[in-house]
């Protein structure tokens, strides 16, 4: 027997493919409308994937009994979210074709996890441990978005200096506009991951009574803030702007991915959630 | 049948263009003249600074291609040679394409161009308010009208900029996203330095600063902007407070070098910096590009966006004139149609007089009938001459959509004795 929420997370996912299809359609095609219709298609797979995570948090009693599907979903559901809230402010509708196929691969990815297993050991659950996951999507979510904004950047950029804007660089959102995005994720997102991590902290040394939990995952993360943070300080403090942050930006984020994966696949971890 | 007589950019030099422009405007009453003319039933009148074109709704073609065409050569006062070298004169189809492609700006001077579109409105406003159309023009421009629109939305052909200053222009949105509040220095008082100036303007661009080596040219284009002048001598000074610099004076070398940007880079805290150099010679060295952030483009660069964007309007023409070539075929068969109206009105009118006659006839017995059923008889009645007159009346619209509306006309009201 299908249950009504998986119903409404299969609707989130087929949502979520065809505005991953359309965006990307969009850009091969070269037409705007495409990633418009895209757009609003995204944002009624947002609404199911809220609908889905309400009644999984109601049902569940408590966000603490959250499985892996919800974790990842989370992820996708605070990454769609930023983008969609960001479509308000600029015209940036082509940077979907950027960021849907990452919401794509979570909800892919959550599709394969239990709704039931539970994310947290019983032993470990709490408003601490909640709190510590939440800001460190959040955190995270926004640098995915401020890499795509920077992806987007270098391209255009190098379309605009080769003199060749042509077709792409009229449907691409315009240099400034992506540097703002970049900006905006980098300047909530670094404080986000940082809140996170003392919360983390915090929980480490209040249960284990050990600040510092020499894990494989907690040392790369410390690494990737310590660079985020050092980014964040070029920009405000040194006035680093356009193509360097978003090269940097962009290479940074490449780090993100693949300590995600070496951790995944190459180490033991206390975070070892999916 | 519709007629279309006039000139245009392409048949007629400016000299005979501005004769019967002049003509055409001095004259009060001119559509009430060609409504005047024999043959013509209804008549609009197109003029703009590369055409005068009349399209009419007419009897017969041949005779009304050339009344027109002496009408017009008559009132642009043109001689016998340029009417015959300038005035074009089509008729049906090719009337029907020639307005659909004037409408959707295929025929202008710059292909894509919207004012075309305004101005047949205007145009055709003025034959509606002088009750000069009727059924066929009007349902033409309503068509061309929705061609226009058709074309515009479902093909590229006004997408992109065809002119080196709107070239500039859209480069720096695609920079700045928007040039609200974004502050623009004219380097020299230069023609096209103005023009680009007036369109960033256009757009949002807030403060205009003038560069120039005499001061006092810079002032007085300064004051068109309400902008500020300044000498050459502070020119590092104002490039740190620039966005966008458009450069054109007629220096012998290079004006802006990439050591004064890149001495101004901190004071601007990295923020973007578009520069368009129009100067032959080039008036900002051309390493200023290999600095992070800023983009310089020169005068060819920007022309060779033009060219591609002209490149890629000849390649949507071709979608644009299968678009008119659909819409000239359902206006040519509405018109046909159009044509076996009247003899298919005087059929009906015709079985309803015999279906009136009949019934006055056999009301003697009639009366008898119970309530009921004298109205059941006349419904039977009306439904045998319906389902009579069905088939001929779809053979006569089909036959005239597709071939001449004429020949199975002339059959049908001999076959019903419709003239007597």
């Amino acid at each position: 027997m299908i249950s009504v929420g998986m119903i409404i997370f299969v609707l989130a996912l087929v949502c979520c493919a065809f505005a991953t299809a359309g965006y990307l359609l969009s850009l091969s095609v070269k037409k705007i409308g495409l990633a418009k219709v895209s757009t609003w298609i995204l944002a009624i797979g947002f609404l199911f994937l809220s609908l889905n995570l309400l009644g999984a948090a109601i049902q569940s009693a408590g966000w603490d009994n959250f499985g892996s599907r919800h974790f990842l979903s989370i992820y996708a559901w605070a990454i769609a979210g930023i983008y969609l809230g960001l479509q308000f402010k600029t015209k940036t509708r082509l940077l979907g074709a950027f960021i849907a196929p990452f919401i794509l691969l979570f909800l892919i990815a959550a599709a394969g996890q239990g709704a039931d297993k539970n994310l947290v050991p019983p032993q470990w659950q709490g408003w601490l441990t909640t709190s510590h996951l939440v800001l460190a999507i959040a955190g995270e979510s926004l640098f995915v978005l401020a890499s795509a904004a920077g992806a987007m950047f270098m391209i255009q950029n190098s379309l605009l200096k080769h003199k060749k804007p042509g077709k792409l660089g009229r449907l691409l959102p315009s240099l400034s506009d992506l540097d703002r995005i970049n900006h905006l994720g980098l300047l909530w997102g670094f404080p986000l991951l940082t809140l996170g991590m003392i919360g983390g902290a915090a929980y480490a040394a209040f249960v284990w009574g050990n600040l510092w939990a020499y894990d494989s995952k907690v040392i790369w993360s410390l690494a990737v803030w310590v660079i985020y943070g050092f980014l964040l300080h070029q920009r405000l403090a040194i006035g680093w702007k356009g193509i360097r942050m978003a090269s940097w930006s962009c290479a940074v984020f490449a780090l993100f991915l693949l300590s995600a994966l070496v951790i995944r696949f190459c180490f033991s971890t206390v975070h070892n959630f999916i | 049948m519709i007629v279309l007589v006039g000139l245009n950019h392409k048949t007629a030099p400016l000299s005979v263009r501005e004769k019967l422009f002049a003509g055409c405007q001095g004259e009060s009453n001119l559509l009430g003249d060609l409504r005047a003319i024999d043959g013509v039933l209804e008549i609009m009148y197109l003029s703009t600074c590369n055409r005068v074109e009349l399209v009419a709704a007419v009897e017969d073609a041949p005779q009304a291609l050339n009344a027109l065409k002496y009408f017009l050569a008559g009132q642009g006062g043109l001689t016998n040679e340029e009417a015959a070298v300038c005035l074009y004169g089509y008729q049906d189809a090719e009337a029907i394409r020639h307005m659909f492609r004037v409408t959707s700006s295929l025929d202008s001077q710059v292909m894509g161009e919207a004012q075309i579109l305004g101005q047949v409105k205007d145009a055709y406003r003025q034959a509606l308010e002088k009750n000069a159309t009727g059924i066929a023009l009007n349902r033409l421009m309503h068509r061309a009208f929705r061609t226009a629109k058709r074309v515009r939305t479902e093909t590229g052909i006004a997408a992109n900029p065809v002119s080196v200053s709107f070239a500039a222009v859209e480069l720096a949105k695609k920079i700045f996203g928007t040039l609200a509040g974004k502050k623009v220095l004219l380097i020299g008082a230069g023609e096209m330095a103005e023009l680009t100036g007036q369109h960033l303007i256009g757009n949002g661009a807030e403060e205009i600063t003038v560069a120039n080596r005499s001061l006092s040219q810079a002032a007085s284009l300064a004051e068109k902007f309400h902008g500020k002048a300044i000498g050459l001598a502070v020119l590092d000074e104002a490039l740190c407070n620039v966005d966008i610099v458009i450069s054109s004076t007629g220096a012998p070398s290079h004006i802006v070098t990439q050591e004064m940007i890149r001495q101004c880079l901190r004071k601007r805290k990295n923020r973007l910096l578009f520069l368009i150099d129009i100067a032959v010679p080039r008036d900002i060295d051309p390493a200023v590009d290999s600095i992070e952030n800023v983009y310089l483009y020169n005068i060819d660069n920007l022309q060779d966006i033009v060219d591609e964007n002209m490149k890629n309007r000849r390649c949507e023409a071709l979608k644009a004139e299968q678009i008119v070539a659909e819409e000239v075929t359902q206006y040519s068969n509405w018109l046909k149609e159009l044509g076996a109206v009247p003899t298919i009105v005087s059929l009906r009118n015709k079985a309803e007089a015999i279906v009136r006659m009949e019934m006055i006839k056999a009301q003697s017995w009639m009366s008898k009938l119970e309530n009921g059923d004298r109205e059941k008889v006349d419904v039977l009645v009306k439904g045998i001459v319906n389902k009579l007159l069905h088939a001929p009346v779809a053979v006569m619209k089909e036959e005239s959509a597709e071939l001449n509306s004429q020949d199975i006309v002339a059959v049908v009201r001999q076959l019903f004795r419709l003239d007597e």
